[in-house]
């Protein structure tokens, strides 16, 4: 079969997995969700339970998690996965409002956070790496690759901690929390704009400091082996200038496998800004998820774990349907997975 | 134009140098010592001449390319003096140059054709862009230069547009180095300094290149320094010859005068050692011992340790060159004894005398039934292409009908990708065909394995009987195991009935037929502890204990010396002859198909995109190939004594179709110098005239066949829609 229909497929019957996924999470696995939401509203339900009282909260449940048990089996799952699909995820227990609604207010929030410091630290993380590559050997080389080593191994949060600690707290240079400044209206007027980079100050500092070192190395290795090819060495023999070799032979091969990881970062992106979002009280979708662990809203955590599985599944998708396009050697992409 | 008075090698030898190299060295500095990996070289290059070096790896051939651009990689140290002669009389020092200069310098005025030609291009742009940058580089008119491109790619019969909009890895190996000796001509340069350019190719494109090579030199008037360790393609293609040993020139002079009179013991051993298609390979020597250590080169002639003819003088002194005549000099104090000392292979026609073969053909008998028959096999791998195209079908075995009779050795030849490994695999059940059938003593092999109807032969049986011995015969076992446990394993399972005295005795017996005795000792080593001959044996002994009718050898000795094929050859026969076994002989190599076939009697099958083009008895194939595709590959072997020297390429095309697309009518109308219409449209058949061995595919040997009246085929191809008769 075509191999872009067959990945097409396969992304599709990935998604589809997902979601039969937590239609049996929550409603076949004894003592799962459905269950312990029942119990928790017959547990705030004060007194005697009558008949209706339990019908009413069958319905409750029914609506947040959109699934009916009064239906047989495949009725319910069929509208279920009929419903995750057309964008209803259910009622947040919590909040008191449809799922879809908060991820979708929360969503740009934490879009502009994580990808920002993605790209900064693949940026700087590349520019470094090419550095390092070319003066290999040298003092400079050396020192950076043990600092990229040692932040490597440092995790983000700590990074955090220490910095909402000393810049937040202890100098009171920036926010320790939120995600705008007060007082202002969002839109494009600059005391909006200023604010939110005011406010994504430390939390980008502190993933860029650590995620950057990890992505220099690799790239510094991916450079020095493209270096060591035979196309390097004729083409400098062919006089070209040393801004071409650099740019379009070194940095163009060394850049292709830095691609797919890439991807693994975007996709993995929701999922990284948990609890980086939670050290500094910034509203966006890592906070939300957390805080709907603390308050066991079940039909919010179901929304946010699909949530993340797409925009995995997605991502690896979009970065096998592409890869062929900046690596004319894989063409079908036959012989190129990221999984 | 400086004189240069010091010259002390060949410099009588050349009237307008255009390289005077003097003293040249290139060190590295190692912790073991200072590695001298080029040692005060001395040369000078004529103007327009073809320069053949020839050495060993590692014996510095490729820094002597390297260090007439000045491109030493660093560390090394390049020392000493390149002198550069332009055309109008000037002379420049290479090494002195500024970073500037030499980048103008490097593909104006001297290019280079690498090694690694597979590699040399970059992977992510196409090839137009590796021209338009170079000429952009060097602030050359685009548009001139890129018609300069086009006519460069069709002289080395390559569609220029067609490669200009390709990327690098939809060429095959053939078309890029082609178009890279096309790249390094691009900017007219007066020199091209090519480093093994034709290494990791087939026979016939190899040669097809050095044509090429010969036809675009006379062309476009440009000097050639050609290197390589194949004595056999310079042969035909330098005007001069020299013969690098431990990284000094050790003989110089005209190729003539060095093939017919070498003075050099090292040159004779080389040349004793070159496999010939028509010298008998008993002959065939391997030099003795191994090319020395940069680091600590003999003292005196560096040749010493593996001259037959040293003395102490030659420890004690350095030979300098003696001219043997003006145009030949030689580094050695008894260059005149070598005659006697080390005598040369006879060569060529005095030897062609058929050996009798010792067991005479066996295909011959019609009574016997064969052991396997393919029946129109096919063998057809998908593989798709692009967003919505079609899957194409690979036909690497393509309708191939073949008997193997007992005790039979057939040997398959042709270029890479021919589908000659797929139609072995297909042959001893490794490989299910898509089409046709195989089967083992009338048995379908595959109806065997799957149980469809009434089964005589019952599958196992069918396997213990077709064996096959790899190419790598170090993948081939576990390595972890013992030589007496990895022969004890097939033993247990296909012969419980013996005991394990009679298994030991087994084994041993055979590890000393094959010559690794004491075998107590060989039987309790590791393979690591064995040479690459010694573990083809055991792989060998292994398919043998199996008590096989047919064994598949795929390649089985093309890692081997060249010295010790010979012996592993003449084993398997010897093996063959006792143990009662058919042979598949598979091979690139027209020789060693040759010498195999030869005394045994077997067969030689020519393989051509999928289908097999002629087959029949060596001296048929050998002496009266009949098939324009055998008689290219004959072309293609490499024989010393010149005889094609003026011959063109027997070829109009020297590029294999695609085999997803193989060409209408006869697969090989599109290179077939023989080629007329009737070839595009119709498909010829593969046969014999009637009750003899040889048998081949093509029109020209069927009489009276409308293919004599056609029309000859023009250059252009014919467009696909071609309607294919059957
Ligand atoms: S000089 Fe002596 S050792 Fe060297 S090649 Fe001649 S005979 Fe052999
Ligand atoms: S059939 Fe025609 S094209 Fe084919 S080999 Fe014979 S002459 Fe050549």
């Amino acid at each position: 079969m075509n191999w872009y229909i067959r990945r097409t497929l396969q992304a599709l019957l990935t998604v589809y997995g997902v979601i039969t996924f937590t239609f049996v999470l929550i409603r076949i696995m004894p003592g799962g969700p459905m269950e312990s939401m029942r119990a928790q509203l017959i547990q705030q339900h004060q007194g005697s339970l009558t008949t209706e009282d339990m019908e009413r909260i069958n319905r409750i449940v029914e609506t947040r998690v959109n699934i009916d048990p009064d239906q047989p089996l495949y009725t319910q799952y069929v509208d279920y996965v009929s419903s995750v699909l057309t964008g209803d995820l259910g009622q947040s227990t919590w909040h008191q409002a449809p799922v879809m609604d908060l991820l979708i207010e929360r969503l740009p929030w934490t879009i502009f956070l994580m990808g920002s410091s993605i790209t900064l630290s693949f940026a700087l993380g590349i520019t470094l790496g090419a550095i390092m590559a070319y003066k290999e050997g040298t003092i400079l080389d050396v020192g950076l690759s043990s600092y990229s080593t040692f932040m490597t191994s440092v995790p983000y949060y700590v990074v955090a901690v220490l910095l909402v600690y000393f810049l937040g707290y202890q100098w009171d240079y920036f926010p320790i929390q939120g995600r705008m400044a007060p007082q202002t209206t969002p839109g494009l007027n600059y005391p909006f704009l200023a604010g939110v980079a005011y406010h994504l100050v430390l939390p980008v500092i502190s993933v860029v400091i650590t995620g950057m070192g990890g992505r220099a190395l690799a790239m510094r290795g991916n450079s020095v082996r493209v270096m060591g090819d035979d196309f390097i060495r004729v083409a400098r023999l062919r006089g070209l200038k040393p801004r071409t070799i650099a740019i379009q032979y070194v940095g163009r091969n060394a850049l292709l496998p830095m691609y797919t990881n890439l991807m693994l970062a975007v996709g993995f992106m929701f999922g990284g800004a948990i609890i980086l979002e939670e050290i500094f009280g910034y509203r966006g979708l890592g906070q939300l998820m957390y805080s709907s662990i603390g308050n066991r809203d079940l039909p919010l955590m179901m929304g946010c774990f699909l949530l993340i599985t797409m925009t995995v599944v997605i991502a690896l998708f979009i970065a096998d349907l592409t890869y062929g396009k900046l690596d004319p050697r894989v063409q079908s992409g036959e012989r190129h997975e990221s999984f | 134009m400086k004189e240069r008075l010091h010259d002390k090698s060949n410099a009588q030898q050349t009237q307008d140098p255009i390289y005077q190299v003097r003293n040249v060295s290139v060190a590295f500095d190692m912790d073991r010592g200072t590695s001298r990996v080029l040692d005060d070289i001395d040369l000078d290059i004529e103007r327009g001449e073809i320069l053949g070096v020839v050495g060993e790896s590692g014996s510095g051939k490729s820094m002597f390319a390297d260090s007439l651009l000045n491109a030493v990689v660093s560390p090394g140290q390049l020392g000493g003096e390149v002198i550069y002669n332009t055309e109008d009389g000037q002379s420049v020092d290479v090494t002195e140059l500024t970073d500037e200069e030499l980048r103008k310098f490097r593909w104006q005025e001297a290019s280079m054709v690498f090694q690694g030609a597979q590699d040399s291009f970059n992977p992510t742009r196409k090839i137009r862009t590796h021209f338009v940058e170079t000429l952009d580089a060097h602030d050359a008119d685009i548009e001139d230069g890129m018609d300069r491109a086009r006519e460069l790619l069709s002289d080395l019969y390559l569609e220029p547009d067609q490669v200009l909009n390709s990327y690098p890895h939809e060429l095959s190996g053939g078309m890029k180095q082609r178009t890279l000796i096309a790249l390094s001509m691009l900017l007219d340069p007066e020199v091209i300094v090519m480093d093994e350019p034709t290494a990791a190719l087939d026979l016939l494109m190899q040669q097809s290149i050095v044509r090429l090579i010969r036809e675009i030199k006379g062309k476009y008037d440009v000097t050639i320094i050609f290197i390589t360790h194949d004595l056999p393609l310079l042969a035909e293609l330098a005007d001069r010859l020299a013969v690098m040993y431990a990284f000094e020139f050790v003989e110089i002079g005209l190729t003539d005068g060095i093939l017919e009179e070498p003075s050099h013991p090292y040159t004779r051993a080389l040349l004793n050692s070159t496999p010939n298609i028509f010298a008998p390979v008993e002959d065939m020597t391997a030099i003795e011992g191994s090319a020395p250590d940069p680091v600590n080169v003999p003292t005196g002639c560096s040749y010493h340790p593996r001259c037959p003819m040293a003395t102490d003088a030659c420890v004690e002194s350095d030979p300098g060159y003696y001219e043997t005549n003006a145009n030949h000099g030689v580094k050695c104090h008894y260059w005149e004894d070598v005659d006697n000392a080390i005598p040369l292979q006879v060569t060529a026609d005095e030897t062609r005398q058929v050996d009798v073969p010792a067991y005479g053909p066996v295909a011959m008998g019609t009574d016997r039934t064969p052991v396997l028959t393919l029946d129109d096999a096919e063998v057809h791998f998908e593989s798709s292409q692009g967003l919505f195209a079609e899957p194409d079908a690979v036909r690497a075995v393509d309708g191939i009908s073949l008997d193997i009779y007992e005790n039979e050795v057939i040997a398959l030849i042709g270029e890479s990708g021919c589908g000659k490994t797929t139609l072995g695999k297909t042959a001893i059940g490794l490989q299910r065909p898509t089409g046709g059938s195989v089967s083992f003593r009338g048995q379908d092999i595959w109806d065997a394995k799957d149980g469809h109807g009434d089964v005589e032969i019952p599958h196992e049986a069918i396997r213990q009987s077709l064996q096959i011995i790899h190419q790598d015969p170090g993948s081939a076992i576990n390595p972890n195991r013992t030589v007496r446990h990895t022969l004890e394993l097939p033993l247990k399972h296909y012969n419980d009935e013996l005991d394990m005295g009679d298994r030991q005795a087994r084994i041993l017996g055979m590890l000393e037929t094959v010559g690794m005795t004491p075998p107590e000792d060989y039987a309790d080593r590791y393979p690591h502890q064995l040479s690459g001959g010694e573990k083809q044996r055991v792989t060998l002994i292994r398919a043998l204990l199996m008590e096989p009718d047919l064994i598949l050898a795929d390649e089985a000795i093309s890692a081997l010396d060249v010295s010790l094929r010979v012996e592993m050859m003449d084993l398997m026969l010897d093996l063959q002859e006792i143990f009662d076994t058919a042979f598949l002989f598979i091979s690139h190599d027209f020789s060693n198909a040759r010498y195999i076939t030869e005394k045994s009697g077997g067969r030689i099958g020519v393989m051509y995109l999928g289908e097999i083009v002629e087959i029949g008895t060596v001296d048929e194939i050998i002496n009266n190939p009949k098939h324009p595709y055998t008689k290219s590959l004959v072309w293609a072997t490499p024989d010393l004594d010149e005889t094609g020297e003026n011959e063109d390429v027997p070829l109009r095309k020297i590029d294999i179709p695609d085999a997803r697309n193989p060409p209408s009518g006869c697969r090989f109308h599109t290179r077939c110098p023989e080629a007329r219409e009737t070839c595009a449209r119709k498909k010829p058949v593969l046969v014999g005239d009637g009750g003899n061995t040889h048998e081949v595919s093509c029109f020209r040997d069927v009489p009276n066949h409308e293919y004599w009246d056609s029309p000859e085929l023009m250059n252009d191809e014919p467009s696909d829609e071609t309607p294919t008769e059957k």
